[in-house]
């Protein structure tokens, strides 16, 4: 029971943890920063508008990549199959490429280009995680991986190369090639506005709890240790997101996976001595 | 029912266009947005896209090349929106007026709600001029507004209202 109302609300902790995420970035950089519930002001301000649209796949597309990406995060939320949950999130990633494909603006579709570059650098990575998880505990099970000690001991440099993944997923920099705003004018969310802008703002939003459940996973069991980690995860995030500036595509690839590949990779060959 | 109107200046997005100008304005209006007058505590945010914004920022008198595409921003922003002319130039030609290269001003193309005055402006009077336009912003409606000159009309097909390449081409030699 208190799952289901925890995945109806998952759109709202999301902007709070993102309006919040505002706030830290400001002040890091000596400002005062937006009220903390500034997305849900977005969010009213957004339907408020006139609606423009080019065609309805466009938009269903959109509504697609956020309705997945909710059921997904709802899937981690009910404990199901890990290898299954990336799978469905490679989907929602998709849905969005097909939506920047599916107008006949130059900018939609670089973005859309360089979006299914950064599939290539993540997504080995995700599912070296799921790999990590299944040859200590047998089986890909979350609420296996819920019930025992955390295994961030055994997993270390999997949960680095986890870090590393971070900034791509939530578009921040250095790797925020693919929705670069001084580039190429959002990516994907260049033709999208008004109401169909808060689709992809929301969709934002739960990817938020997909990464940060992403990390309580390496807690296992202890609730006090997966705050630490998240914390820790956002603190360093931000941090890098300040002082970084943006790398180009074809080196976003190079180092995700020339960095993260093989930090997983030693970590699987090693788990096989364990 | 929810009043929506009220979130209207809670979030101003912003869309900042040079028609021409020697950048004295704009460095002024990057310079809102740094930490010392930070514009971000009201939930400003610089978007480079006209679909996604409220508030439109010229700064600069129209050249002859920028005014296609001052008419073809202004008509891509959606509903409702606010135009702010940002120092002398862009409010009546400012040192230019009268020059060959220039038209006076940016309210022979698109109606002007706010003007701010100054060469270059100042952060404070551009902060002053961005919370005028928001009370302005807050009464009205989402009727579609049209620039003044080289437009075309919006088309209807089917009920449905289609506003492409509103901007009429200029020919060189007029």
């Amino acid at each position: 029971m208190l799952q289901v109302l925890f995945i109806l609300f998952i759109p709202i902790f999301g902007g709070v943890i993102y309006g919040f995420e505002r706030v830290v970035k400001a002040r890091m950089q000596n400002r005062v920063g937006p009220p903390i519930l500034q997305p849900f002001y977005d969010m009213y301000k957004l339907l408020d508008k006139q609606p423009f649209m080019i065609n309805s796949y466009h938009i269903v597309f959109a509504l697609l990549h956020m309705v997945v990406l909710w059921i997904c995060v709802a899937m981690i939320v009910l404990g199901m199959d890990l290898l299954y949950i990336i799978f469905i999130h490679l989907l929602s990633s998709i849905f969005l490429v097909l939506a920047g494909y599916s107008v006949r603006s130059v900018y939609s579709h670089l973005g859309s280009n360089r979006e299914l570059l950064t599939i290539v650098a993540y997504e080995p990575i995700l599912i070296l995680i799921a790999i990590g998880f299944y040859i200590i505990n047998g089986t890909f099970d979350i609420s296996t991986i819920w019930g025992s000690d955390s295994l961030i001991l055994y997993l270390f440099p999997l949960f680095l190369s986890l870090v590393l993944i971070v900034p791509i997923k939530l578009k921040k920099s250095p790797f925020d090639a693919a929705s670069a705003h001084q580039e190429i004018v959002g990516g994907v969310e260049v033709e999208f506005s008004g109401v169909f802008f808060e689709i992809l703002y929301m969709a934002k939003w739960i990817e938020y709890i997909f990464i940060y459940s992403l990390v309580f996973l390496f807690a296992g069991d202890s609730l006090i240790l997966g705050f630490i980690l998240s914390i820790f995860v956002f603190l360093v995030v931000n941090l890098v997101d300040n002082s970084t500036a943006r790398v180009k595509i074809e080196h976003l690839v190079k180092i995700v996976l020339a960095i993260g590949l093989i930090l997983a990779t030693l970590n699987i060959w090693g788990l096989s001595y364990v | 029912m929810f009043n929506f109107k009220q979130y209207r200046k809670k979030s101003p997005w912003i869309l900042h266009y040079n028609a021409g100008s020697c950048n004295g304005c704009d460095i002024e209006i990057l310079a809102c947005l740094s930490p010392k007058y930070d514009l971000e505590r009201f939930g400003v945010i610089n978007t480079g896209n006209p679909k996604q914004t409220d508030i439109f920022l010229v700064t600069g008198p129209v050249t002859f090349r920028s005014r296609e595409r001052i008419v073809e921003l202004y008509t891509q922003i959606p509903e409702p929106k606010v135009v702010v002319a940002v120092g002398s130039c862009a409010c009546t030609g400012g040192v230019f007026r009268g020059m060959y290269n220039v038209e006076d001003g940016i309210d022979r193309y698109i109606p002007v709600d706010v003007y701010i005055p100054g060469c270059a402006t100042t952060p404070e009077l551009i902060i002053d001029g961005v919370v005028k336009a928001l009370e302005v912003l807050e009464d009205k409606t989402k009727k579609i507004e049209r620039p003044l000159k080289l437009f075309k009309n919006e088309e209807l097909k089917d009920g449905v209202v289609h506003r492409e390449n509103m901007a009429k081409r200029v020919e060189d030699d007029k």
